[in-house]
């Protein structure tokens, strides 16, 4: 429990605009968007510097506080929830982009500026920085480092991880650590640029960031197919590859949300085809022509049942609809939307989906799938009632099965969305005990009181970590 | 009060249904598109955030305790992140009907009530009483007052908002209630008979924008049909939270404009259309729902009614400018009119559209937030300028009259220079006598 005096402290070196103790704004800054988990912290504080990171440590560190790093909270498996209430480090309100380098490549932010304005930042001086995941307009830099975020460019551009070149930030000893650089090629020791990418928050506090950049590509052409079955779909996508083109993204949505879609939107959507893909390949003008076409080619030989090649920005971006809609659509039949992130290799697709559908078959529910075909990456999403226990268990059920169908195919837990709390014994099944017991090492040597954000990626076999807990309200007089 | 609906610390009467703040699944989407949280960064003013305040309440997590008040006020009702949402909460109602609930769980002092029910209960209610009250003012700039306060600076003395309210009225003319004819003919080939709805703000702070709105559907071939005895479409009591004078004024407009045989019922105020298309829900309970849903079908904003008929064009002048467009909240977010009225503009004869950036995001008016809130609706309002100065169009077009009051004093107050105009008026340009 946060003493007076702590949050008088914190008040001095952050500025009172810059700690928040009541009720009303705790409430608010201890969920994220996974659904089920939330906990109340007993203090937020959102530092403007590296130093005042520091500062708040060092007076969560005297309060024995543990400390939950967060940015815009839109994370999907609970990154960002105080299972420990504590303090939590909310890094919005460092958000100044620092440079962008036009020699190097390169662009260095702090920690809580928005994916998109970056971005745009980029953009502006003609250069492109790639990952896109679903809430780029409002995640930040370092919510995408801490999770390895990805996104519908994953499959010729890679995730967060293939842009960190650098990064700054604070230990649990309080020590500031600068890992990387601007050089192309950098192998002096162990990477520990490359192991606080994806670590959720749990080995240190990024505060900075410097990502590589790269040229835009000049032209763009978007293919929308539709299949009478998602066999085919699966084909046309291994095909696709085999044909050594790679889009810059191939999507695919399943029967259940292209009726969901048309349901919302009334678009004319073929509401009894099993499957639709969108296709967009971009580069230099003229390999992207080649390759829209060899795309429509290979579509048309797998047996696509309707084949549309966009022949403007117009059109393609009504070709893009129905996939841009896919979520509004899902997560407005029902009060609950359990969005998951099963990884399969890609020539696994068709199996995966046939599976999905026997397993809420078998479990009795309502379940749309779409994802990033490409990568195998599918978000296999439960529409349900939170209030409605037996169903919640039916969910999770049907999650469990089919995670076991995934790891057996030599799949991942998680191909974007990370552990957090909502996915720890899916993890330990992948990696086995020994990797979490390894896992729970690199942990120790970085943050031997385990103040970082307690509970995530692995059990401690703590209690009151146990995710789908809401804890009560603690703060003293 | 079931197990499905739980009402929890809220009063009963009046409280936001528990599905509603159930539904969001807390993604984050709105919060870029919330002008509150870009001015405070503060999740609890975000439309998350106020939602989960909702939640709490309704889960008997916390109470409706002033913070919450305070949010529901702080809210600009705006309805952007409406638009935003995946999964279709709609945080902006769920904050009006908090505001109802602050009235029930703080009641304002004797004379604050009362002033109150004067203004909510009394005077908005009633045209004539309207008309009345705004006489002193119309006096007040005809007697030459208004030019001696305005030079002598006597309002830096008053508080800021009423130093704001004053600077932003416009001449103000005749109300144009008492002057309009019931029926104005339709010019040309007749394509139908509609109702319009004068609202309460344009007929006392802009006649002549409704004037032009009754000369442009003549001239497209309608029989303009405008009752006289219609009364406010009650959207101030519901950003007030007076929900039950808000459902009485719809009751009376409901059997007034279905009582006369029209095709439309038209506005040429957003504010009014999105309320008028509410009354099915803050009705839900109480009317007949095929009187509602007639109702409701009938009722159109004047873009969307004319580009639904296709804009006739011949012989029109030509109205050599550039423009740039300003979406009104309630237009573009509550009633997903957004394309409508560039097309309206697009097809003017000699107007060229220039799009500004953010085009859809707040002005900061909001009713009377932009007075409540004076300092922060300067901030929104100032990144609205902005965005229109960089377009360098010489007009500043809108489509509702509180966001044409605020942008008109904004542009006036810093000799930005745009001429700030209704979509009406511009039109009204193009039409010959």
């Amino acid at each position: 429990m946060i003493s007076k005096a702590a949050i008088a402290h914190l008040q001095e070196k952050l500025g009172e605009k810059n700690v928040y103790h009541e009720k009303e704004d705790l409430l608010v800054l201890g969920y994220d968007s996974t659904p089920g988990v939330h906990h109340l912290p007993e203090v937020v504080v959102y530092p403007t510097s590296t130093d005042e990171v520091i500062a708040a440590m060092e007076i969560a560190r005297r309060e024995g506080l543990a400390v939950t790093p967060r940015g815009s909270g839109t994370g999907l498996s609970g990154g960002s929830v105080p299972v420990k209430g504590g303090m939590v480090l909310c890094l919005t309100r460092m958000n100044r982009i620092v440079e962008v380098d036009e020699e190097n490549l390169t662009a260095t932010a702090e920690a809580g500026v928005v994916t998109l304005d970056l971005f745009n930042a980029v953009a502006a001086k003609g250069l492109f920085y790639p990952p896109d995941p679903g809430s780029q307009k409002i995640s930040t830099l370092g919510g995408n480092v801490a999770e390895n975020a990805g996104g519908l460019r994953g499959l010729k551009y890679g995730v967060t991880r293939d842009y960190v070149m650098a990064l700054k930030g604070v230990l649990a000893d309080l020590s500031v650590v600068s890992t990387g650089g601007k050089s192309v090629k950098d192998v002096a020791g162990y990477g520990f640029k490359d192991l606080l990418v994806g670590s959720e928050g749990t080995l240190g506090i990024v505060t900075e960031i410097t990502v590589k950049l790269i040229p835009p590509p000049q032209a763009k052409r978007t293919i929308l197919a539709y299949f009478g079955d998602v066999r085919t779909a699966g084909e046309a996508v291994s095909r696709i590859i085999a044909a050594k083109i790679i889009p810059s993204t191939m999507e695919i949505m399943d029967r259940a949300t292209i009726n969901c879609v048309e349901d919302y939107v009334k678009i004319g959507l073929p509401r009894h085809m099993a499957a639709l893909l969108l296709i967009e390949v971009d580069g230099h003008p003229a390999p992207v022509a080649e390759e829209a076409e060899a795309v429509r080619r290979v579509l048309e030989q797998v047996g696509a049942a309707e084949i549309h090649v966009a022949e403007n920005a117009g059109e393609a971006a009504s070709l893009a609809a129905a996939r841009r809609t896919a979520l509004s659509a899902l997560a407005r039949v029902s009060p609950t939307t359990l969005l998951e992130d099963a990884t399969v290799p890609r020539s696994r697709l068709a199996e995966t989906f046939a599976e999905i559908e026997r397993l809420a078959d078998k479990y009795r529910l309502k379940v749309g799938t779409f994802g990033h075909a490409g990568d195998g990456n599918l978000h296999p999403t439960v529409l349900c009632d939170e209030r409605n226990e037996d169903e919640m268990k039916r969910a999770h059920d049907f999650y469990f099965e089919l995670y076991d169908q995934v790891l057996a195919w030599g799949g991942t837990v998680s191909g974007e969305h990370g552990i957090g709390m909502a996915k720890k014994e899916y993890l330990a099944r992948q990696i086995g005990e020994g990797g979490v017991r390894v896992m729970k090492r690199i942990k120790r040597s970085f943050d031997p009181d385990g103040i970082f954000n307690p509970g995530k990626i692995f059990d401690e076999g703590d209690s009151s970590t146990r995710p789908h807990v809401e804890e009560g309200f603690r703060v003293s007089e | 009060m079931s197990a499905s609906d739980p009402k929890g610390n809220f009063k009963p009467q009046d409280a936001p249904r528990y599905d509603d703040v159930l539904q969001c699944m807390r993604c984050g989407f709105c919060l870029p598109t919330c002008p509150t949280y870009a001015l405070t960064g503060r999740e609890r003013s975000s439309p998350r955030g106020r939602v989960a305040l909702a939640r709490a309440v309704a889960e008997e997590k916390l109470e409706f305790t002033e913070a919450v008040k305070e949010e529901a006020f702080f809210c600009l009702d705006c309805r952007a992140c409406t638009t935003a949402c995946p999964s279709g909460v709609r945080a902006g109602e769920v904050m009006e009907i908090c505001r109802s609930q602050a009235h029930a769980f703080y009641p304002l002092g004797k004379a604050g009530k009362a002033f109150r029910e004067f203004i909510l209960r009394k005077m908005l209610p009633s045209p004539e009483l309207m008309e009345t009250s705004m006489l002193p003012t119309r006096l007040y700039q005809r007697l030459g007052i208004q030019w001696l306060v305005r030079h002598s600076k006597v309002l830096k003395l008053a508080p800021e908002w009423m130093a704001k309210a004053e600077g932003m009225l416009p001449d103000l003319e005749k109300p144009l209630r008492t002057q309009l004819p019931e029926v104005v003919p339709a010019r040309g080939e007749k394509r139908g008979r509609v109702a319009f709805f004068l609202g309460c703000v344009m007929t006392l702070m802009y006649p002549g924008v409704s004037r032009q709105t009754v000369r442009v559907l003549a001239h497209q071939g309608f029989d303009v049909v405008t009752p006289a005895q219609a009364k406010c479409c009650g959207a101030p009591h519901l950003s007030e939270g007076d929900r039950e004078t808000a459902r009485s004024l719809a009751r009376f407009n409901i059997d007034l404009f279905l009582s006369h045989d029209v095709d439309a019922i038209v506005t040429d105020c957003a504010g009014c259309g999105a309320a008028l298309k509410e009354y099915e829900e803050i009705l839900e309970e109480i009317e007949d729902h095929d009187r509602l849903a007639l109702f409701r079908s009938k009722i159109r904003d004047i873009s969307e009614f004319l580009a639904e008929k296709g804009l006739r064009t011949e012989g029109m002048r030509q109205v050599k400018t550039t423009v740039t467009y300003h979406e009104p909240c309630h237009l573009c977010h509550a009633q997903g009119i957004s394309s409508q009225p560039r097309e309206i503009l697009r097809r003017i004869p000699g107007v060229e559209l220039r799009e500004m950036s953010e085009s859809s995001w707040c002005c900061g008016s909001a009713a009377t937030w932009g007075l409540k809130y004076s300092e922060e609706s300067r901030q929104v309002l100032e990144r609205k300028l902005g965005n229109a100065r960089q377009t360098g169009a010489e007009i500043l077009v809108t489509a509702n009259p509180g966001c044409q009051l605020q942008l008109a004093w904004g542009v006036r107050e810093t000799g930005q220079k745009q001429e700030v105009l209704h979509l009406m008026e511009l039109l009204g340009r193009a039409i010959p006598d």
